[in-house]
């Protein structure tokens, strides 16, 4: 879920410039990572060689894309108080991800050289069938998230630059690519600490803003409870049973998000993970100010005539930025806009090409031979595809973008995240789960988009498609737990009961 | 294992965790039928979500601490603060008087929507990244720990 409208012109000097040298650091940081990247190891898992604050920033701003800046905060101006549950699981998501897979990923890597998120799955079932299909799913939804992303990236490059939308995809993407290509991971990762630092310290700045131009979070609050009481009301605009159902799928999803549980693989040293929930959930906390403040400033600001009504809930940052911000600070959150999509991007590619030229070839038995090297080319080719898509059509974008959460959630939670940690999971649980998810998700999302059947208020996709595979999995495992007793390997069970 | 390893002898906790997982996903999946194939979203639909997603999490977090064999020892106090915080919070916004232009605000929000985003979005941060910390050397991943897993490579890889 990102922006999907054109934001209002912002080709001014100031927003040029920082851009500008926003763009130039990026460039010097994936010069300076591809001259360490010599390996495939390198080139997908940064050698095992990041420590805990670059992991940490790094998957904070993996985690966040361009919806937390726009899209996010048009969403809480919107439809109030609701729109927050989207991101309110943030609390305990990370930790939750630290005690499922943070400490289990990491191991894997240790006991075998593991670089992608379907070969800890294919090592914990011996089944090159589900990595497959995890590959697969992997695949589908990397296409439409990136498709979504470079589509952001090309209105926030347009918006600054007045290149036009076309073009600003295809800069945005050549960018992304030279620093992903070159640099692969490891650059992904070092652009990512910078970009995050720069995502949490805008966010910061504009919440500052956001309380002087409102008198206060209780001036917010007192002004728009007095013309619009439901909009702060616990679920605002929305149904208690959507606002619960946001929660359910951005939290327990969270778990098979693979862009960051891929990052575990990296760290250096598996005992400094002990700090990283609590850097990694404040990091998100203080990025995410932006997200909430905007929204409900903006909201207060025109119920009291200080802003126009917006037209468009998207402009909604862009249009406090200008108006009430200095220049540079908008400048400097616009590049955040920027570096957040970027960041997201990367990891997108990364795990794609992963998926491309490791996994998919180790599920028919074989292996490429230069890994490296094919990694690069598929980065190349599943950015070329994206953003094709992305030049498309903004309805069939907005599609493909919708179920790509939906998708990573229904196929890797079960048959990774509880699968990690229950031996009594079975590979046939794990590939009837796999499957449910592909094609629950991809069934009723296409039926949604062509009108043809039409959920109630509250009943999403992504929550059925997670509940529907989390019950296959449960009780396919269970069925079959007889003629799978002893399916895992010594040193996987292993890492699976310390 | 170190000398403050979890406590053993607790064989249940992942089963438990797991029914527990189970029970809850079949309630959320409740939720979401009754959503689907009535009128209008029955009452009990939002509890049955609440609930659920609740106790989806604790039991996930409680399968994911517990090491075979082991209870998760400390970790219970945080873990069921956490499912109080959750079943409270969201219990309490479900029963809670709508505000209106008058109502009193706490820390600058009205009272319902205090609860979620202070109480659910605001202090499991200060709870359970913190237990985390606090437990991991103990009760995560100790350095025999680790051991014991690199031998295990070291062990394959002469095989």
């Amino acid at each position: 879920m990102i922006q999907s409208t054109a934001l209002p012109p912002l080709a001014q000097p100031i927003i040029v410039g920082v851009a500008v040298a926003y763009f130039a650091v990026v460039a010097a940081i994936g010069a300076w990572a591809t001259r360490r990247t010599r390996t495939a190891s390198d080139f997908f898992v940064a050698g095992q060689g990041i420590g805990l604050w670059a992991l940490a920033i790094a998957s904070m701003a993996a985690t966040l894309s361009g919806f937390a800046f726009i899209g996010g905060p048009g969403l809480v101006y919107t439809v109030g108080i609701g729109a927050v549950f989207i991101i309110l699981p943030v609390s305990l998501t990370n930790a939750m991800g630290a005690w499922v897979l943070a400490k289990r990923m990491r191991l894997l890597a240790e006991v075998r050289d593991m670089i992608t998120v379907p070969d800890a799955i294919g090592a914990r079932y011996r089944s090159r069938l589900a990595q497959g299909l995890a590959a697969v799913a992997i695949l589908i939804a990397v296409v439409g998230y990136m498709a979504t992303n470079v589509l952001a990236l090309g209105l926030v490059i347009d918006a600054i630059f007045g290149v036009g939308l076309a073009w600003g995809i295809w800069i945005g993407t050549l960018i992304t690519l030279a620093y992903s290509v070159s640099g692969g991971i490891l650059a992904g990762v070092y652009t990512d600490v910078f970009q995050g630092s720069l995502m949490a310290l805008a966010s910061v700045l504009v919440f500052v803003y956001v309380l002087e131009a409102g008198s206060g979070l209780s001036g917010i609050s007192r002004t728009i409870l007095g013309a619009d009481p439901g909009f702060l009301g616990p679920w605002g605009k929305l149904t208690p049973l959507a606002a619960l159902s946001f929660f359910f799928v951005f939290g327990l999803g969270s778990l098979g998000q693979p862009h960051v549980v891929h990052k575990f693989y990296m760290l250096r040293d598996p005992r400094r993970l002990k700090w990283y929930p609590l850097i990694m959930t404040v990091a998100l906390f203080v990025t995410l100010l932006l997200y909430v403040g905007v929204g409900l400033a903006v909201k207060s600001l025109v119920v009291t005539g200080a802003m126009p009504a917006l037209g468009r809930p998207d402009d909604a940052t862009p249009t406090f930025l200008l108006r009430f911000t200095p220049l540079l600070l908008a400048a400097l959150v616009f590049s955040g806009v920027a570096a957040a999509i970027m960041s997201t991007v990367n990891s997108f590619m990364s795990i794609g090409a992963a998926a491309l030229t490791h996994d998919l070839p180790v599920a028919f038995g074989r292996r490429v031979g230069n890994e490296l090297r094919w990694g690069r080319i598929s980065t190349v080719v599943i950015s070329v595809i994206a953003s094709l898509v992305a030049q498309a059509s903004g309805s069939l974008v907005a599609f493909l973008g919708i179920f790509g959460w939906g998708l990573f959630a229904s196929t890797l939670v079960p048959a990774l995240a509880i699968g990690l940690n229950w031996q009594g999971a079975t590979r046939a649980g794990a590939v009837a789960s796999i499957a449910t998810g592909i094609v629950v998700t991809l069934v009723f999302e296409t039926l949604a988009y062509f009108k043809v059947y039409a959920f109630p208020a509250g009943v999403t996709v992504s929550g059925l498609s997670l509940v529907a595979s989390v019950l296959v999995f449960l009780v396919v495992s269970y069925l079959t737990r007889a003629s799978e007793g002893a399916a895992i390997d010594a040193d996987i069970r292993l890492v699976m009961e310390v | 294992m170190t000398g403050s390893s979890p406590s053993t002898g607790n064989l249940m906790t992942r089963p438990l965790a797991l029914v527990a997982l189970l029970v809850s996903t079949l309630l959320i999946a409740a939720a979401y039928v009754g959503a689907l194939v009535a009128a209008v979203v029955p009452v009990w639909a939002p509890w049955a979500l609440m609930i659920g997603t609740s106790t989806v999490m604790l039991a996930t977090m409680v399968l994911g601490a517990s090491r075979a064999g082991a209870s998760i020892g400390r970790l219970t106090v945080p873990f069921a603060a956490m499912f109080l915080v959750l079943l409270i919070g969201f219990g309490a916004v479900l029963i809670m008087p709508a505000e209106t232009a008058s109502s009193p605000l706490w820390f600058g929000l009205p009272a319902r929507a205090a609860v979620v985003l202070y109480g659910v979005g605001v202090l499991p941060l200060f709870v359970l990244p913190i237990a985390y910390a606090v437990t991991f050397d103990s009760l995560t991943l100790s350095e025999a720990d680790l051991e014991r897993v690199r031998a295990a490579r070291r062990e394959r890889m002469a095989a």
